[in-house]
C-alpha cells in the first residue's frame, strides 16, 4: 500500500472526522508533514461566520411528581432540549472547521463516559460537553479538576451519595481505573482511601451546579498511593496526575482510540513521552507523527457515529437537516451509538463489536436513506470511466481491493448505488 | 436433507470466510435453501448464556437468610425474612425469583455457590473480561466461545447473541458469532444483494479487521435468509402460563424479548448451538433493594416463561440456561442504600439435564477478605463442564489444561 496515501487517509479519519470531497486529493498534493501540521494545529478560536448557532438550554428545575399535570410539558422539554443538544453536536462534527478538536471532544466524552440516560436533564450533559471543548487539547491538569466538579459525572458515578458517613466508592475507583492512572496501578485500599477524599460533593441534578458540602466532607488526612495527607479535589488530581502512570494510561488511551483498539502499545509509542507536560495537543501531535501512523497492521473499525459523520462530509449534509431527524436518532441507537448516551462508564465498544451482521444491515439501511438526501455532486463529478479508481480520493480511502473495485465497476452507471457500496465497504468501514 | 445443497453450503461455511482466502461464492438462493435445509440435528444439546451486566448482588440474590451477620452488614437493603423464599435452613432466594423458586422445586435449578475467579478484580470492565475471555491470568482478546467456534467448522448460525453488538465471549481468534437484533434483519434483495456479496467476498490485500467487516456483511446473507421466516411466526405458547389472545401475558421486558426470539428459533430447529442474551443495570451503588428485586424479578420471569415455552417444543430437554454476572457486590452496605463491587457471587443453570441443588460452598460471611466474600468455585470448573457435556466439545481445546468441574448435570 502507497504509505503516503495511508498516512494522509488517517490523518483525515483519525484525527477529524474524514476529508470533505477534494481535500484528500489536495492533501496528497501538499505531502504528508505539511497536511500533518495543517490538520493538527491548535486553533485560536472559532471562525465568526461558524455555521452551527449554540442551542439555549435552560434548567428545567426539579421534576414534577409523576401523573401530576406538569409532568407532561416538563418530559416533552425535556426530550426537546435533549435532542437539541444531540443534533447541536452531531452539527458541530460535520461543519466544524477544526476536526482535530471534535476528534477531540469526542474522545473525551468517551474517556469520562457519562449517559445522559442516568442524569435524565440535558443541561449538565451539555455543560459537560463545553468543559470537553474548552479542554480538548488544553492541559489535562485543568481537565481533569474540571471533571471532578462537573455536575453530570458527579451525578453518574453517585458523587453527591458519597459521604463521610460512609463513602460510595463509584467515583473513586473510576477516577483511578478508567480516568487518570488505569487498572492495578492501585490498591483497593487506595481505592477506599480516594473515595474518602471525594465525599462531600454536592449536585443540582436540573443544572449541574456542583457545591461541597463540609458537614459531609471526610477531612481527615488519607494514605493514597504512599502519601499520606488531607486531599481536596485540586490536590488529588495534582498528586494523581503527576504520577508516571498518568502519561502511560492517557497514552495507552489515545493508542486504543486512534492507532489500534487491537494490538498493544509499543513502549516507544510517542505520545507517552510527549505527554511529560500533560499538555494533550503535544502529545496529540507526536502521535500523528509516530511510526505507528505508517504501518498497515494497525487498522481502525470507525464506531457508528464516526461513521456517519464522515459519511455526512463526504456526501455534503448537515444532520440537523436530514429528514427526518427523529429517524436520525433511530439509526443511530439501532447501530448503537447515540451521542451522550455511552453504554457504560467504560466508554464506546472498539473494533469487532461493530462489526456483527445486524451493524451491517443496519448501516445499508442509513447508508441508503442518506444518499437519498445527498445530491451526490462529488461523485457525479467524476467521469464514470474514472469513478472506480478516483472515489477514493473523494472517500479519502487509500486504495480499494481489487474485490471493491469490481462490485463499484458493477454500478458505475447508477450513482445512487455506487455511493452505497462504496460507503459500506470494508476498506470505508474500516479506518485502513 | 438435500445432500447437493448440503456439500455446497460447508464448501460456503469452511474454507471461504477464513481471513484472505479467494474462494468462490455461492448465490444468495443456495444459501438459503442450505441454511434452511439444515436443521439443528434432534437431540442436539443447546446452550443460552444469560449475562447480567453491572455486578449481581448475589447475597441478595441467595440470601443467608438465618445469618444475623447479613442483616447486620446491610440493615438498609436486606429484605424482610419473610419475604424470602427459602430453597433450605440457610439459604432463601430474592422474593421476587418466585418463577425461580418453583423451578428450583421441580429439580430444574442448580445453584453454583461461591463462583469467581482467584485475585479478584473489582473493575466492571476488567472482571467482566475475565469472565468473558475465561483467561482471568493472562490477557487475551478472544471470548471462550469465540475460541469454542474456532474449534468448530465456520457456520454463522452456530452461536447467535440477540442484539446489535456483539459481546466478546463470541469473539475468537478466527471466527466469531453473529449479532441478531430484535425485530429481525432486513436482507437487500435483488441485484443489490448481488452487489453486496460480491462487496463482502475476503480480499487477499484485507486487515483482519476489513476481513471482519466484509464476513459480517457476508453473515447477514447466510444468518438472516434462514431466521427471518421463522421470527415472523408467534412466539411457542408457554404451556404452563395463562394465555391472552392466543399468545402469553408478559413479554414486555428486553430479556423475556429476547428470549422469545430464541424460543421461535430453537422451535423451528435453526442449527444454532449457543445462545447469548442480557440483561443490564445490576450496578446498584445507591437504593438497591428495589431496583435489584424488581431486576431479579424479569430475570425469572423471563426465564421460567422460556422454558415453559420450550415445553410445547420438541427441544425442552436439550436447552440449558446460565446466568453468570462478572461479579457479586461488597458484603456490607454503602450510604447511599446501595453496595459497591465486590467478588464471587452464585451462578444458575437450568433445565432439564441439569441435576437440581446446591453445589460449591456458600462463602462465609463470618470469613471475610478484605470485606469481600471468598471464591469457593473457579468459573472455569463449570465452563469446562458446559464445554465437555453440553457442546461436546473438549475443553482443554478452549480453556487450556483445567481439571476443575462442577456436577451439575444429570447423567447422561
Amino acid at each position: 500500500m502507497n504509505v503516503k496515501r495511508l498516512e494522509t487517509s488517517r490523518l483525515f479519519h483519525r484525527f477529524g472526522f474524514g476529508p470533505q470531497p477534494g481535500e484528500y486529493a489536495l492533501a496528497l498534493r501538499d505531502g504528508v508533514t505539511a497536511t500533518r501540521a495543517r490538520l493538527t494545529n491548535v486553533p485560536l478560536g472559532q471562525a465568526a461566520d461558524f455555521p452551527v448557532i449554540e442551542p439555549e438550554i435552560s434548567d428545567l428545575g426539579k421534576r414534577p411528581k409523576a401523573n401530576s399535570p406538569e409532568v407532561v410539558p416538563f418530559s416533552i422539554a425535556l426530550r426537546n432540549q435533549t435532542k437539541q443538544i444531540e443534533l447541536w453536536w452531531l452539527d458541530m462534527m460535520v461543519l466544524s472547521d477544526h476536526g482535530l478538536t471534535e476528534r477531540l471532544v469526542w474522545f473525551w466524552h468517551g474517556h469520562w463516559a457519562t449517559s445522559i440516560k442516568k442524569i435524565n436533564y440535558a443541561l449538565p450533559m451539555f455543560k459537560q460537553n463545553k468543559v470537553f471543548r474548552t479542554h480538548a487539547l488544553g492541559n489535562f491538569y485543568d481537565l481533569s479538576k474540571e471533571m471532578l466538579n462537573d455536575g453530570a459525572l458527579q451525578l453518574w458515578l453517585d458523587g453527591q451519595d458519597n459521604t463521610v458517613k460512609a463513602p460510595n466508592e463509584n467515583l473513586g475507583r473510576e477516577l483511578l481505573e478508567l480516568f487518570v492512572l488505569g487498572v492495578n496501578r492501585y490498591s483497593e485500599d487506595d481505592v477506599k482511601a480516594i473515595s474518602r477524599a471525594l465525599t462531600g460533593y454536592q449536585v443540582v441534578r436540573s443544572n449541574g451546579l456542583v457545591t461541597i458540602n463540609q458537614k459531609r466532607r471526610d477531612a481527615m488526612p488519607i494514605s493514597l498511593l504512599g502519601k499520606t495527607a488531607v486531599f481536596n479535589g485540586d490536590t488529588l488530581i495534582d498528586f494523581l496526575v503527576a504520577r508516571e502512570d498518568c502519561a502511560t494510561f492517557i497514552a495507552e488511551r489515545f493508542w486504543y482510540r486512534f492507532i489500534s483498539s487491537t494490538e498493544d502499545m509499543p513502549s516507544s509509542f510517542a505520545a507517552k513521552k510527549a505527554f511529560a507536560s500533560r499538555d494533550i495537543a503535544t502529545a496529540v501531535q507526536a502521535m500523528a507523527a509516530d511510526s505507528s501512523m505508517q504501518d498497515t497492521k494497525f487498522s481502525m473499525v470507525k464506531s457508528p457515529v464516526e461513521w456517519f459523520i464522515s459519511v455526512c462530509r463526504a456526501l455534503e449534509l448537515t444532520p440537523s437537516a436530514l429528514q427526518t431527524t427523529n429517524q436520525l436518532m433511530n439509526f443511530l441507537d439501532k447501530l448503537g451509538q447515540v451521542p451522550f448516551s455511552p453504554p457504560n462508564v467504560g466508554g464506546w465498544p472498539a473494533g469487532q463489536s461493530w462489526l456483527s451482521s445486524a451493524t451491517a444491515q443496519y448501516r445499508l439501511a442509513f447508508a441508503t436513506w442518506l444518499i437519498k438526501q445527498s445530491d451526490l455532486v462529488a461523485l457525479q463529478q467524476i467521469p464514470r470511466e474514472a469513478r472506480v479508481l478516483e472515489s477514493a480520493d473523494w472517500l479519502g480511502v487509500p486504495e480499494w481491493s481489487a474485490r471493491t473495485q469490481s462490485a463499484l465497476r458493477t454500478a458505475v452507471d447508477d450513482p445512487a448505488r455506487f455511493a452505497l457500496l462504496a460507503l459500506c465497504s470494508p476498506e470505508y468501514i474500516v479506518s485502513a | 436433507m438435500d445432500t447437493i445443497s448440503r456439500r455446497k453450503f460447508l464448501s460456503l461455511t469452511t474454507g471461504a470466510i477464513a481471513v484472505g482466502v479467494a474462494s468462490n461464492f455461492l448465490t444468495l438462493d443456495q444459501i438459503a435453501e442450505a441454511a434452511i435445509s439444515r436443521p439443528l440435528p434432534s437431540d442436539t444439546p443447546i446452550l443460552v448464556v444469560v449475562t447480567l451486566y453491572g455486578g449481581n448482588d448475589g447475597l441478595n440474590t441467595l440470601i443467608p437468610y438465618t445469618d444475623s451477620i447479613y442483616f447486620s452488614s446491610r440493615p438498609d437493603i436486606s429484605y424482610k425474612p419473610e419475604t424470602m423464599l427459602p430453597l433450605d435452613a440457610e439459604l432463601a432466594l430474592n422474593p421476587s425469583m418466585t418463577g425461580i423458586k418453583s423451578l428450583w422445586d421441580q429439580k430444574k435449578v442448580a445453584i453454583i455457590r461461591g463462583v469467581g475467579y482467584p485475585k479478584p478484580d473489582h473493575s466492571h470492565f476488567s472482571s467482566m473480561a475475565k469472565w468473558q475471555s475465561a483467561s482471568p491470568e493472562k490477557h487475551v482478546s478472544s471470548g471462550w466461545l469465540g475460541r469454542w467456534l474456532d474449534s468448530q467448522p465456520e457456520d454463522p448460525m452456530l452461536a447467535i447473541s440477540l442484539g446489535s453488538v456483539l459481546p466478546p465471549m463470541l469473539a475468537g481468534n478466527k471466527i466469531s458469532g453473529s449479532a441478531l437484533p430484535l425485530g429481525g434483519l432486513v436482507i437487500p434483495k435483488g441485484s443489490l444483494a448481488n452487489q453486496c456479496i460480491k462487496l463482502s467476498t475476503p480480499a487477499p490485500t484485507d486487515s483482519n479487521l476489513m476481513a471482519a467487516a466484509a464476513t459480517s456483511m457476508r453473515n447477514l446473507f447466510s444468518v438472516s435468509t434462514s431466521i427471518q421466516p421463522v421470527l415472523k411466526a408467534p412466539a411457542p405458547i408457554a404451556v404452563d402460563l395463562p394465555t391472552v389472545n392466543g399468545g402469553n401475558a408478559g413479554g414486555d421486558n428486553n430479556l423475556s424479548q429476547q428470549l422469545d426470539v430464541v424460543a421461535k428459533l430453537i422451535a423451528a430447529g435453526s442449527p444454532t448451538k449457543v445462545w447469548s442474551v442480557s440483561l443490564g443495570g445490576f450496578d446498584t451503588h445507591a437504593n438497591e433493594a428495589n431496583a435489584q428485586a424488581e431486576l431479579l424479578g424479569v430475570v425469572s420471569t423471563s426465564l421460567s416463561r422460556f422454558l415453559s415455552q420450550l415445553k410445547s417444543t420438541t427441544r425442552s430437554k436439550d436447552v440449558t440456561v446460565m446466568v453468570y454476572s462478572e461479579f457479586g457486590r461488597r458484603v456490607k452496605g454503602n450510604a447511599s442504600q446501595g453496595t459497591d463491587h465486590g467478588t464471587s457471587g452464585p451462578m444458575f443453570l437450568l433445565g432439564e439435564k441439569v441435576k437440581g441443588g446446591f453445589y460449591g460452598d456458600q462463602p462465609s460471611l463470618s470469613k471475610l477478605i478484605d470485606g469481600d466474600l471468598a471464591v469457593t468455585t473457579d468459573f472455569r470448573d463449570v465452563y469446562a463442564t458446559v464445554l465437555d457435556s453440553i457442546l461436546k466439545s473438549p475443553a482443554e481445546q478452549t480453556l487450556g489444561k483445567w481439571s476443575g468441574r462442577a456436577n451439575f448435570l444429570q447423567p447422561d
